[in-house]
């Protein structure tokens, strides 16, 4: 039962950190669908970075870098030389998924799975006095550094949002372009601003993906980046609520996991469940919502 | 001028991407100027080569038209690659089933039913978008995702063939498969199939009112309901279409080239799909050079490295080049069009 609690925990921080990405953009009256492809390059790129550089923070420093500009180009192809958003989104995700086949071949000579060996593991801890609370303990413990990470820029974000100028401010761009503008709000730097952090979140995500692993291989996020766009639908917006998709869906891959480990079910129909459920929770969310 | 306009910049885009290869090329390979060399020869040095790089060109051509009729409403369908992937499937299945029947009979049943099917879950995710409002990129997307690896598991549960040492089903009877037309290749008659469906899609969208309302409906959802457009009927006939062309070019390929379903074996072919039509511009004439140069890619870098120490994922970054600028190639007429209406 725990186990299924910490294995559904660390699926959902993956999502998160993407959804929270998306969540940003969404805000800001556009949907990035290039959250997959940079998760997948962050993925690739955290481990060869730390590994290069023999320090993991170090590497994660220069993927999130790498991932925001990127985040920034997105946004600049879409504003500056009016592509469609969607268009330059999939071109961010066919980019990716052609960049690290070819980087993993040329840098690291190998087209399956690539090991990395990195000096500082990501490994689950408990969090000291906090993990001994009766109940709530289980919070706090058995976690690795990024679920932990996630939980608490969930407050942060919210916070931000509610009570911060730049929160109000960003969702005015996302209402109008002529209401922010006319409130004096720069409403490029804020578009610019929101695609920069769903780089950085997307960094994220693909660190907490592919580092507690150690390895990366081609078209590892598999959809998740997709997943986590619909938890940012699902979640209406709100950082609370896109945790709480993240969560359900969190929960639905892991329970493809544990089926294919206590049943007899064929794994490859398995692998269909968090597809399956995301879009049903899709279409029951739609469809209220069209009433 | 704007059409002129419109090939130069597709050429400029084609010339930049493929200098930031060969620039990679520089950087990675030992024997770069060889390794440029048989990249760009190697595909039309002899019969097989130039067959097998027109073999590949004939799946692009499907999935190029499927990117093409759904962009042409705005609305995308991004499940290309299960569609086709899972359609195949279904035609291998019929064509190992229905033996007996006469082969002018059998194949068209075969194509229709593999069309169907992918016309079926592509219809779906239309359904949903007309009836609840789910967005039909995600939609479209999360069933494709599903579709592989319910492929998947046919192909290595109940329709593999054992004897086999890959995971295939057995191998679709002689009679039902399309005969070779540049041997040593693979090239086949598969090719004309591809031909006459650009020619049906050119008419359909360019010429006849069905292409002109989802024109409309893909310019300004709004105004197309305002002057009577039946704007979910638009929909649900795009993606059913979308989906058909989908389903066909998997089965078009294992009628031609393979014999039998083949585990992975269209893997990519969606995605360049896409990019073929964002090239083409969604116009189904503009497919067949869009299609050629994709063809081209692969067949140049997996031939090529053969006869060099090049990667053949070179040809994967040529790709991501093009699919960057080929966003970006709105830039002249965007501008143009700025400083005009000012």
């Amino acid at each position: 039962m725990e186990a299924l609690f910490h294995e559904t925990i660390s699926s959902s921080t993956i999502i998160l950190f993407a959804a929270l990405g998306g969540l940003f953009t969404s805000l800001a009256g556009k949907i990035n669908i290039g959250l997959e492809g940079l998760m997948l390059i962050s993925a690739f790129l955290t481990p060869f970075f730390s590994q290069l550089t023999g320090n993991l923070f170090l590497g994660l420093m220069l993927s999130i870098i790498l991932c925001a500009t990127l985040g920034a180009f997105t946004y600049m192809l879409h504003s500056r030389y009016k592509a469609n958003i969607f268009v330059v989104g999939l071109a961010m995700n066919l980019f990716a998924a052609g960049l690290t086949t070819f980087l993993s071949s040329v840098l690291l000579d190998s087209k399956g799975t690539v090991y990395f060996t990195l000096t500082t593991k990501i490994r689950p801890f408990d969090l000291p006095l906090l993990s001994d609370i009766p109940l709530v303990g289980i919070l706090f413990s058995h976690q690795n550094a990024f679920d932990y990470l996630s939980f608490v820029l969930v407050i942060v974000i919210y916070f931000m949002l509610e009570k911060t100028f730049y929160g109000l401010r960003l969702k005015t761009v996302g209402f109008s372009h002529r209401t922010a503008e006319s409130a004096g709000i720069p409403v490029k730097a804020y578009s610019y601003s929101a695609f920069i952090l769903s780089g950085i979140f997307c960094a994220l995500s693909g660190a907490a993906l592919a580092l507690p692993l150690e390895s990366f291989v081609g078209n590892m996020t598999n959809g998740r980046g997709w997943i986590a766009l619909v938890a940012v639908i699902l979640g209406k917006n709100n950082p609370i609520g896109v945790l709480a998709a993240a969560l359900i869906f969190g929960f639905s891959s892991t329970l493809a996991n544990l089926l294919q480990i206590n049943t007899a079910i064929p794994p490859k129909l398995l692998m269909t469940i968090p597809f399956l459920m995301t879009l049903l929770a899709l279409i029951v969310y739609s469809a209220r919502e069209k009433e | 001028m704007r059409r002129r306009e419109l090939i130069f910049q597709r050429v400029a885009i084609i010339a930049i991407s493929f200098a930031a290869g060969f620039f990679v090329v520089f950087l990675t390979s030992s024997t770069p100027i060889e390794s440029i060399r048989s990249f760009l020869t190697v595909p039309f040095s002899n019969r097989y080569f130039f067959g097998n790089l027109l073999t590949l060109m004939i799946p692009f051509i499907f999935t190029g038209l499927a990117a093409s009729i759904s962009f042409q409403t705005n609305e995308f369908n991004l499940g290309i690659e299960g569609q086709c992937y899972f359609s195949a499937l279904i035609g291998t299945w019929v064509a190992l089933n229905f033996g007996g029947i006469h082969p002018v009979l059998a194949i068209p049943v075969i194509v229709i039913v593999s069309a169907l099917a992918g016309g079926f879950f592509a219809f779906i995710s239309a359904l949903l978008k007309s009836k609840y409002g789910v967005n039909e990129l995600i939609s479209s997307l999360l069933i494709g995702y599903s579709l592989l690896y319910v492929t998947d598991y046919f192909l290595e549960g109940p329709m593999l063939d054992t004897q086999a040492g890959l995971i295939t089903t057995k191998t679709i009877d002689k009679s039902l498969l399309f005969s070779k037309i540049m041997s040593p290749s693979n090239l086949n008659t598969g090719l004309f199939w591809g031909i006459v469906f650009l020619i049906i899609f050119y008419f359909i969208l360019k010429k006849s009112v069905f292409g002109l309302k989802m024109n409309i409906y893909g310019q300004n959802t709004k105004f197309s309901e305002y002057i009577g457009i039946n704007g979910s009927s638009v929909i649900h006939k795009t993606f059913f279409l979308s989906g058909a062309m989908a389903g066909m070019a998997g089965i078009i390929e294992i009628m031609g080239v393979h014999g039998k379903m083949i585990r992975g074996f269209s893997f990519g072919y969606g995605w360049t799909g896409i990019a073929v039509a964002l090239i083409a511009k969604n116009n189904p004439l503009w497919i067949i050079p869009s299609a050629f140069l994709f063809a081209f890619l692969e067949s140049a870098a997996s031939a090529s490295s053969i006869f060099s120490d090049m990667t053949p994922e070179i040809s994967k970054i040529i790709q991501g080049m093009i699919f960057f600028l080929v966003t970006v190639s709105f830039m002249r007429i965007g501008r143009k069009k700025k400083t005009q209406t000012k």
